[in-house]
């Protein structure tokens, strides 16, 4: 079997032209498999809810843009005092773009030293929080913020009208702090002019996931008959709800993921049936020789296999580091999708493209042995 | 070795039907080399296909080597060539892009030798044919006489007691013709190779023990003395 295996190798790589072709066909279409995934992969991580979701998003009811959303900062407390709420936190959000959008620079301002109070998981990767808490102008960056824009500690940067000082890194479990610049509270309310005392929502943890509907209920029935009543929803299905277009578009790839699937297996079939036709003599003479039917089909499986891999390999390794390199960073009012590739992804697209070789062979593979050897050899 | 009796082939092709071989017996001894001659579409190619195992006869019995072949399954068939048979084309038929060793080993392949073992076989084989030292080269670095010795060399290299040839200097110079001949005989006389080979050529067919003449598929003379000139 290692032996044949190995004579359907040489055969590839001795028709280098063809294979050659064959594999950046195949490896296209599993980049834009890859890239697919990967994109239906971010939008999950950030939208299906898991049992270890404890954030609800406490919005202003009937707004959807985090300029439109403003609630009194002293709702905080109210909040806090409620059931189950293990630490709430008031933010001030100033995006760049509150539709949907690629390039989303999203400015969360939290009270000082309430964020790690908030978030205890958050762990500052570069620089330190001693900065942090001394400079009105201090930021910290999420990860991905931070990589996607080039920036480290001691950097200055401006967005939306706003100059800060990046005094540190961050790094979170939770996807959306990893895409965001975390700034002071009351420098970002004095900075984007909405005045002290306003901010964009809080966000509540509670104990447990399943106590996220009642206190959700509670918050809402707690200032429903305020002047600033509220919508409350977990995190992620707040951003299900608000993004969307976005997740429609990006459920829209999924198209083109089967598109490149189909692609894939419509070249690697005819490239084998080409294959296949050309060696008409060739294979005769080797069932001549002894060769059974089915060794003739595991030579014509295993090109067809190796050729999907090849592609997949090619594919999914430049899409996976082509996303890492980008970092591409979607957002929708204020919350933020990062287009990461996971391993698990790209080994997918691997394993993929090998059996969609094989499976696109199968057909070539009986074309190979149909007929009778005598009239093969007399063709 | 070989008996064919009765043995007829016929093809049919919608209405038509083609009967290149018609109720013929033969009989071959071990370790004899024969030639098979007569004119072009006299059926030696068919006669040929249904001794090597590659095709079956419509009618009639086929022993070789006390089996029937005849009633050989199409699996039988197969794992019977791979051990008794090597064929030899006119055209040689070597796989172009594998090099004289790859295209002699090939018939190994599919057994469960280990790879240092089909590597002594495959150059003992090439040593056999007097081409040990071209076994890097491609057929397309080889020239006629060449190839068809690396062909001879894969119809031995698995040691079937059985060659068959079909025109095998048919497309050769006379000079590689003549090599090709010696080469069979002695795999005759020294190796006890049974050969049956298809040949045009009368000088061929004198390197033969015997030669029979088939036309329009019967045997027409079984008299060695009437072939050799
Ligand atoms: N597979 C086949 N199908 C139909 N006719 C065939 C087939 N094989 C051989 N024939 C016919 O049988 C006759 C003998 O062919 P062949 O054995 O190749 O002759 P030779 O080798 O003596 O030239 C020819 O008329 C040929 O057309
Ligand atoms: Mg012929």
């Amino acid at each position: 079997m290692t032996a044949l295996l190995s004579l359907a190798f040489k055969q590839l790589v001795r028709h280098r032209l063809r294979t050659l072709l064959t594999v950046l066909g195949v490896g296209s279409g599993m980049f834009l498999f890859t890239s697919v995934e990967t994109l239906q992969q971010s939008l999950a991580s950030v939208t299906e809810e898991t049992a270890a979701d404890t954030t609800l998003v406490v919005y202003r009811e009937n707004r959807f843009c985090p300029m439109t959303s403003q609630l009194p900062e002293h709702y905080a407390d109210e909040i806090r005092g409620i059931d189950n709420v293990r630490e709430v936190i008031p933010i001030k959000i100033v995006v760049n773009n509150c539709g949907a959008s690629l390039d989303v620079i999203t400015f969360r301002g939290v009270p000082s030293g309430l964020l790690t109070k908030f978030a205890p998981e958050i762990e500052i990767v570069e620089g330190g929080s001693a900065e942090w808490e001394k400079r009105t102008d201090a930021a910290l960056l999420g990860e991905q913020f931070a990589k996607h824009r080039g920036l480290k500690s001691g950097d200055k940067f401006d967005a939306v009208g706003i100059t800060v000082y990046v005094a540190g890194i961050i790094r979170s479990p939770f996807p959306q702090d990893n895409n965001v610049a975390y700034v002071h509270l009351d420098f970002l309310q004095q900075a984007s002019k909405s005045g002290l005392g306003i901010v964009t929502q809080f966000n509540v943890r509670v104990e447990k996931s399943s106590d996220l509907k009642q206190v959700a209920e509670a918050i809402d029935s707690r200032f429903k008959s305020d002047q600033q009543p509220t919508n409350t929803r977990p995190e992620k299905a707040f951003f299900a709800e608000t993004a969307g277009q976005l997740i429609e578009l990006i459920g829209f790839t999924r198209w083109l993921g089967l598109g490149a699937v189909i692609a894939v297996v419509a070249l690697v079939a005819n490239s084998i049936l080409l294959m296949v036709r050309s060696r008409v003599k060739e294979n005769a003479v080797l069932r001549t020789l002894g060769y059974p039917g089915k060794a003739i089909m595991f030579l014509v499986l295993s090109e067809g296999g190796m050729l999907g891999l090849a592609g997949g390999i090619v594919g999914a390794g430049l899409a996976w580091g082509f996303l890492r390199w980008q970092s591409f960073t979607m957002g929708s009012e204020g919350h933020t999708l990062a287009v990461l590739p996971e391993i698990s992804t790209a080994l997918l697209a691997i394993a993929g493209a090998l059996i969609l070789g094989i499976v696109a062979s199968v057909h070539p593979a009986f074309v190979a042995i149909r007929q009778p050897i005598v009239k093969s050899l007399r063709s | 070795m070989i008996s064919c009796k009765a043995i007829t082939k016929s093809y049919t092709k919608g209405a038509n039907t083609v009967t290149p071989l018609e109720n013929l017996s033969l009989k071959v001894p071990r370790g004899e080399f024969l030639a098979l001659m007569g004119p072009s579409g006299s059926g030696k190619t068919t006669l040929l296909n249904l001794i090597s195992g590659i095709d079956t006869p419509t009618s009639g019995s086929l022993e070789i080597d006390g089996e029937d072949i005849a009633r050989f399954s199409r699996k039988q068939l197969t794992s019977w060539r791979a051990r008794k048979v090597g064929y030899i084309f006119q055209l040689y038929h070597l796989i172009p892009v594998l090099t004289a060793f790859e295209n002699v080993e090939l018939p190994l392949l599919i057994t469960s030798l280990s790879r240092a073992e089909r590597r002594k076989k495959a150059e003992e084989a090439l040593d056999l044919v007097g081409l040990s030292g071209r076994s890097d080269h491609t057929p397309g670095e080889l020239s006629g006489g060449q190839e068809q010795r690396v062909a001879i060399a894969r119809a031995l290299v698995a040691d079937p007691a059985l060659l068959v040839a079909d025109e095998p200097t048919g497309d050769l110079d006379r000079e590689s013709a003549t090599h090709i001949l010696g080469l069979l005989r002695s795999l005759s006389r020294e190796h006890g190779k049974t050969i049956v080979m298809v040949t045009h050529d009368a000088r061929a067919a004198a390197a033969a023990d015997r030669a029979l003449h088939l036309e329009k598929g019967k045997l027409l003379t079984t008299d060695p003395n009437l072939t050799v000139a």
